[in-house]
């Protein structure tokens, strides 16, 4: 409901402004574009889901035998330039989700404020830079990758901060960086515990920096924040739990070919790590790539109550995935991509599988993933 | 009314045959990084026009403001610059661009038709930097880079 308000101010002011801007200087000051996937996939395991990220309710495996929801959306994305320091950006996507439909959401939604050529600061809805790929995580044709690797993105569920953000822009030598300061609050609906179960966030706040040198790119960041989350981890009601991610990446990047390796390690009640490497060769129209990621077992943190059961599956939940894939850009803005994974899941771990019937374990089972996904841009 | 001066019919018939002849041989478009003529900058790296162009810098190694000219998609030019100067494809471009775009971190440079444009809306605005094919540069602009 708050959401809701505050979209349809955000438009509301997003429109007035173009209008009044556009009358003013005669020129389209609004630009609108968009992005989206169709995909499909098939998991050969008949007693579990496998789903790219905790709000997605069911997919391919014990549910369906083929199924669109991992890789399958569409967004809209508009961007007005008001002055030349003032912007306002919002993009809404449609995707399968925690309410079992594909009805939109805002994605963000902010208002751009730049106080010199190198820094900017923003207010709204912003994505949060967790990652190398976070902000742009939707948006297939922007990576090689079917999804990006799960093991590691699916270690923070939080995709978006509703906020502030300050963003300096520092260039020293040969090496560009990026650095971004964020504060704020944000809710998600997940379905890990595995109930659907809303998720609050109260004083989020992170620092990250992306360093630039020629055909490298560093990436690092630290974030924390207080979640509610006591009741799933530890079975107590109105616990908050301080959470938080050290991430780490690198990507080299010389045209012909890449190589990217991400790292984070996440606390809450109880500590782990996750990584991927991944690489790739573009010949032509083609960029076949690996990927190996994996996620290890968490070891629970003192200081803590005991674990709920739900607490014990969420820490166990050790995997690892070698993915095979190919991009094909078979036309203008326009890919299509073929993808497949061979998912082990460690000795005490129903990895991230969901829906796996109580009293079942599937530990130490292998299973294969095969997705197709055709991405484009307009 | 045709009024050319003297040094304009020189530079036009001296042109004429280097033309004809570039034609006769099938020579191959080389691209030049361009600055206005009043603009200070003398040089710059590919990687540092590369930066300009790809949105990451929004000013030359000197503290003066830079706003790229891009040139239309299908213009062989332009490929040759990406190529050469930015190491990247079409494709990885158009990939680069939806990241920047789709992230709310900003929009691609203004792109103008042909090289005859560019050069000219170069010369008009110190701050500009745009490439043009080698054979179109003149007195009005400074050929700050030949990759």
């Amino acid at each position: 409901m708050v959401i809701g308000n505050y979209f349809i101010a955000l438009l509301g002011f997003f429109v007035c402004v173009a209008n009044a801007q556009a009358a003013a200087t005669d020129q389209p000051q609004v630009t609108f574009g968009g992005f989206g996937s169709l995909g499909v996939s098939h998991c050969t395991m008949g007693s579990g889901d496998y789903v790219v990220d905790g709000g997605i309710p069911k997919g391919p495996g014990l549910s369906d035998n083929l199924s669109t929801v991992n890789d399958s959306r569409i967004a809209g994305h508009m961007a007005a330039q008001m002055s030349p320091a003032v912007s306002v950006v919002m993009q809404i996507d449609a995707e399968y989700h925690s309410g079992n439909s594909y009805e939109p959401e805002v994605e963000f939604a902010n208002v751009k404020y730049v106080l010199t050529p190198d820094v900017y600061t923003r207010v709204g809805r912003i994505a949060l830079p967790t990652f190398l790929e976070s902000e742009n995580r939707d948006v297939g044709y922007t990576y090689a990758w079917i999804h990006p690797p799960v093991e590691v993105y699916r270690q923070e569920q939080i995709t978006h901060n509703d906020g502030v953000d300050v963003n300096y822009r520092l260039q020293t030598g040969a090496v560009g960086h990026s650095i971004k300061a964020i504060y704020g609050r944000t809710t998600i609906a997940t379905n890990d515990p595995p109930a659907l179960t809303t998720l609050s966030s109260k004083h989020l706040w992170g620092i990250f920096d992306t360093a630039e040198f020629g055909p490298t790119t560093i990436h690092a960041g630290y974030q924390e924040r207080d979640t509610n989350s006591g009741y799933i981890l530890t079975g107590l009601a109105g616990t908050w739990v301080k959470e938080s991610d050290l991430s780490f990446g690198a990507q080299y990047d010389p045209g012909d070919w890449f190589a990217i390796s991400e790292w984070i390690q996440r606390k809450s009640t109880y500590k782990n790590n996750a990584m991927y490497v991944s690489a790739g060769y573009r010949v032509k129209k083609f960029t076949p790539y690996l990927t190996y990621a994996l996620s290890s077992q968490g070891s629970f943190l003192s200081g803590f109550p005991p674990p709920s059961p739900d607490g014990i599956r969420l820490a166990n939940r050790a995997q690892s995935t070698a993915s095979l894939g190919v991009r094909w850009d078979f036309r203008r803005d326009t890919d299509l991509k073929i993808q497949l994974d061979q998912v082990k899941l460690s000795d005490n771990s129903n990895g991230f599988l969901a829906n796996v019937p109580a009293n079942v374990s599937l530990y130490g089972s292998k299973f294969y993933v095969v997705s197709a996904v055709v991405d484009f841009i307009f | 009314m045709v009024n050319l001066k003297l040094p304009e019919i020189i530079r036009n018939y001296l042109a004429l045959p280097l033309l004809l002849a570039m034609v006769a041989t099938g020579a191959h478009a080389e691209v030049v990084v361009i600055v206005s003529a009043n603009n200070h900058v003398t040089s710059l790296t590919a990687e540092q026009t590369a930066r300009i162009f790809l949105g990451k810098t929004t000013s030359f190694p000197d503290g003066g403001q830079a706003l790229p000219i891009d040139q239309i998609e299908g213009n062989a030019i332009r490929d040759e610059f990406y190529t050469k100067v930015v190491h990247k494809s079409a494709t990885q471009l158009s990939a680069y661009w939806a990241k920047v775009i789709f992230t709310g971190d900003g929009r691609p440079p203004v792109e103008l038709e042909s090289n005859v444009a560019v050069r000219r809306a170069v010369a008009k605005d110190r701050n500009t930097i745009g490439y043009i094919d080698k054979r179109y540069a003149n007195r009005s602009v400074r050929v700050i880079l030949e990759p």
